[in-house]
């Protein structure tokens, strides 16, 4: 009986440190922060949620369809001042990448991207020494 | 002891029952008030599922790049808004969502903001009939758009609604909604910038934007089909969007890659990018496409 109690009282303290862990992210706050930071001329259009589950995802993606003349803009929000170790790669439809915000060993808060080929695009967010793992990031587009 | 076990078996059911903190009472009349078949039927995942829908761009796109060609507003091109008495069932509720939404987005971009209050006034009471209208402050966004200063202000709380709609559908696992509130978008978006093309045939640009809506067109196909044998709406919705499918099929859109380059400044990469696409299409492509179109619209609409 000792065993069985003692078993559910692991299990239920896992449970709810797990549930800790994945209530501190709240990547709708950070994508709310973000929006502002786009630049001028820039109208938004998507936001993207960032949650890492604590370690436990280490690549969160995203596609979009871009097209040809158009300008896109991603910028990265996460707690504090810098991306905590979040890195946006940017890839075309043939999975060939075309950017990333991880640039001479600095950590980007984001690109633009002058579009010249239409397609699906995919945006991936990976960590990189990430306290958190946890984010937002918003799109915003101009011609 | 027995305390013990009961304490523990007390909190791994809260534990459990926090898991589901976001259904309530409104939720739940939200799915009761449902009338279209029911999306559990669909074989795909909700991660497949969202990551179509995401990917599909918004229809301002297209305003932005009428307005910017230089083309003049026109309100014969949109959606009359008297028509709302009309669309009595989810199905024409969803798709008629869409279209005033592409509508709404094009008076904005355009500053036609009377014209706006009507589009909006019509999404409220779509939105409540399909009981979403709380992801709309209604006296904050016809504060609004009475003064066209607050144009930036006023599209980004109508995008932000919107998404926050289509997240919640999903969420609700109500994803049927949220591809015909897409399709609907989609619809009209394709249908006014076909108008114009016609009406100014030289616009090469606007033509090119009217063939890369191949691309679009096959990942709403996609959607459609997960529903398309559950909902007999979806399915005749999908027969005739196959009719448009089959006159894209002509359309070549190339691709070529090349190295890009990075530059960083001030926290931000801009990339180069010389990868190109060249798309092949005719203007008899365009006239079928926007007849094909402008029929679809009106099975949607009427």
């Amino acid at each position: 009986m000792k065993t069985l109690i003692s078993l559910f009282g692991i299990v239920s303290l896992i449970l709810m440190l797990n549930l800790d862990v994945q209530a501190q992210c709240d990547p709708a706050k950070h994508t709310e922060a973000c929006i502002p930071q786009l630049a001028d001329g820039f109208n938004f259009v998507k936001s993207y949620e960032i949650n890492g589950e604590g370690g436990a995802k280490d690549k969160i993606e995203y596609s979009y369809v871009f097209a040809k003349g158009t300008q896109y803009f991603i910028s990265i929000c996460a707690e504090g001042e810098g991306t905590d170790g979040i890195i946006l790669n940017l890839y075309d439809s043939n999975r060939k990448q075309v950017g990333t915000s991880y640039a001479n060993g600095n950590f980007n808060k984001g690109i633009i991207y002058p579009c010249n080929a239409t397609g699906i695009y995919y945006i991936t967010f990976t960590f990189e020494g990430s306290q958190n793992h946890c984010g937002g990031a918003v799109l915003g587009f101009k011609r | 002891m027995k305390r013990l076990l009961l304490l523990s078996l007390g909190i791994f059911s809260f534990s459990l029952w926090s898991c589901d903190s976001g259904s309530n009472l409104n939720e739940q009349a939200f799915l009761d008030s449902l009338n279209t078949a029911s999306s559990n039927s669909s074989v795909i995942s909700d991660d497949v599922l969202e990551s179509i829908l995401q990917q599909i761009p918004s229809p301002l796109e297209i305003s932005v790049l009428l307005k910017e060609s230089g083309t003049n507003y026109n309100k014969e091109f949109l959606n009359e808004t008297d028509k709302i008495s009309s669309y009595n069932s989810n199905f024409k509720k969803a798709l008629n969502l869409g279209v005033y939404g592409t509508d709404l987005g094009y008076t904005n971009i355009y500053e036609q903001n009377q014209d706006a209050i009507f589009y909006l006034n019509a999404i409220r009471d779509l939105s409540d009939g399909l009981s979403i209208g709380q992801f709309f402050n209604f006296g904050t966004i016809k504060r609004l758009a009475t003064n066209s200063r607050n144009l930036d202000s006023l599209l980004l709380i109508t995008t932000k609604n919107f998404n926050s709609i289509n997240s919640y559908l999903q969420q609700q696992q109500r994803s049927n909604l949220s591809v015909l509130l897409l399709t609907g978008g989609w619809i009209e978006a394709l249908h006014i910038i076909c108008q114009v093309s016609q009406k100014n045939p030289d616009n090469q640009e606007l033509v090119e934007r009217i063939g890369e809506q191949k691309i679009i067109l096959e990942s709403i196909m996609l959607l459609l089909s997960f529903y398309s044998d559950s909902d007999p709406n979806i399915g005749d919705l999908t027969k005739q969007m196959a009719t448009l499918q089959s006159q894209f099929e002509n359309i070549q859109i190339t691709q070529t890659y090349a190295e890009s380059t990075l530059e960083e400044v001030n926290g931000i990469v801009t990339i180069t990018n010389k990868s190109t696409s060249s798309i092949n299409i005719t203007d008899e492509d365009v006239k079928k496409i926007a007849a094909t179109t402008a029929q679809i619209r009106d099975y949607i609409i009427n």
